[in-house]
């Protein structure tokens, strides 16, 4: 029989187990339990939604003993919570996910319960760049996998050839299998960590989404769309910044800004306590602002 | 091109090596109702295993891969284990081996060869979902259509590990070789021929 193929089915399951050393299983997750991966030193992540308004949660670790694990902070945005796991598990390898390409070969494991390790095969099929999740957190990159979930994967490790974790495994659209990639992931954790949660930029505006008539916005050099300033919070960025009441942002660092999300999109972490320049319509003229994103608190 | 020096060749001539392999212990069956199905030339009982769902009646037409025909008669059947026996007049020496299911890692490369509508003999490949523990049904991450239930699985050596039976979700599920050989105990057939 041929050796390659003999060879190739023993890396696969050598990956299958030592990715299989760092995934634990969360017996309250979902329907039948998901998976989680030892992050850290005692911490794991996992799917904060499944394990939803619990503050502890039984796990069985890669050992095969089953502890309870407290639940220690969740990030609404990328849908990550964390756990402290009471004893030590081997933390996971983690890949560049900047290095990945489509067409590598990709595994997914999952812990079920006390009945072990369980895994699918694909590749990447897609690579591309940032995204938004529906809660507006900002993931670096989008990774389309070729692969079936299955029960309990969530929380996972997705590994490369190489056994390296390029990210955790989230349920996509349509029963389809998503990754949070690993420098997403390293990031939220090391907020939760920090923080107890991530920072998300603040200016301090209640927005109402406005259209100009086609004359108004040849006239102003502007696009179509807007956002209404109809609320400012005393002492707020936006409030030292000048900005007050019936002021129209259609621009930020130049970008036309067409709804509140394209907004939201700007107040990340990198920019709190920086400035960034709107474009405000005040008195049927254009004119320019520059606000110093602040933290927002929790 | 040689395809001794790329890695990527070599294990797709691999696969195509173990597709023939498969093929010769492949069978297609006919069930009562017209509809098609597959079995798998047992090695250690010269009898053909396919699943109790495609062999519902006492005499099936069965074609070997070659096209040799012949006529199936029904020896055994386990509705519950999904499995059933049949005798053949002819029967193809194979190479074929048979190993425990129960040693599989999660992982592993699992192949399963049967005759969906659109393909004779048709090869998919996957990996072991999870270990089998003592259940008698191995999940695997495989591509399976109906028309390979009763078609062998087998492990990167060409080994059966198992019956491919059922489709759960994306998953396949075969009946395991250590299920086999307890149902082949049960009616006294192992090693018989």
């Amino acid at each position: 029989m041929s050796t390659s193929l003999i060879e190739f089915s023993r890396e696969l399951a050598n990956t299958v187990e030592r990715a299989g050393k760092s995934t634990i299983a969360v017996l309250e997750g979902g329907r039948s339990g998901v998976s989680g991966t030892v992050w850290r030193e005692g911490i794991a992540v996992t799917i904060a939604h499944t394990i939803h308004s619990l503050e502890e949660v039984n796990v069985v670790l890669p050992s095969g003993t089953e502890v309870k694990a407290a639940v220690t902070a969740r990030d609404p945005g990328t849908d990550i919570a964390i756990l402290k796991l009471p004893s030590e598990a081997p933390v996971a390898t983690l890949a560049d996910d900047a290095e990945a390409r489509a067409g590598e070969v990709v595994l997914s494991v999952g812990r079920r319960g006390n009945e072990g390790l369980a895994a699918a095969y694909g590749i990447i099929s897609a690579v591309s760049g940032a995204w938004r999740t529906h809660s507006g957190a900002k993931v670096d990159r989008w990774l389309r996998l070729d692969l079936n979930p299955f029960p309990g994967f969530s929380g996972g490790p997705i590994v490369n050839a190489a056994g390296e974790v390029l990210g955790v495994a989230v349920s996509g659209r349509g029963r389809s299998a998503a990754v949070l990639p690993s420098s997403t992931v390293s990031r939220v954790v090391d907020q939760l960590l920090k923080h107890g949660r991530t920072v998300r930029g603040y200016i301090g505006v209640g927005l109402q989404p406005v259209v100009f008539s086609e004359d108004a916005s040849q006239s102003l050099g502007i696009g179509g769309r807007g956002l209404l300033i109809t609320a400012i919070a005393p002492g707020s960025a936006a409030s030292e910044a000048g900005l007050t009441l019936g002021d129209v942002i259609v621009a930020a660092d130049g970008d036309p800004i067409r709804s509140g999300a394209g907004l939201q999109w700007l107040l990340d972490t990198e920019t709190v306590g920086k400035s960034i320049t709107l474009g405000v319509i005040r008195g049927g003229r254009l004119v320019n602002i520059a606000v110093i994103v602040r933290e927002k608190s929790a | 091109m040689n395809p001794k020096n790329h890695p990527g060749i070599n294990l797709s001539d691999a696969v195509s090596k173990m597709a023939a392999h498969m093929r010769e212990m492949t069978l297609r069956i006919r069930g009562s109702r017209g509809h098609q199905g597959s079995g798998t030339l047992w090695p250690r009982a010269g009898l053909i295993i396919t699943n109790a769902h495609v062999a519902d009646a006492s005499v099936h037409d069965v074609e070997f891969s070659d096209g040799q025909k012949a006529e199936g008669w029904l020896v055994a059947r386990d509705p519950e284990r999904d499995l059933a026996a049949l005798a053949v007049s002819v029967h193809p020496a194979i190479s074929a081996s048979v190993r425990s299911a129960r040693g599989l890692r999660a992982g592993e490369l699992v192949l399963a060869s049967g005759n969906p509508a659109d393909g004779n003999c048709a090869i998919t490949t996957g990996i072991v979902h999870r270990p089998v523990g003592n259940s008698s049904w191995l999940l695997a991450d495989i591509r399976l259509a109906p028309g390979n239930s009763g078609g062998p699985l087998a492990d990167a050596t060409g080994a059966i590990v198992g019956i491919n039976s059922m489709i759960i979700g994306y998953l396949g599920c075969a009946v395991t070789s250590d299920a086999v050989d307890d149902f082949l105990r049960t009616f006294h057939l192992a090693e018989a021929a």
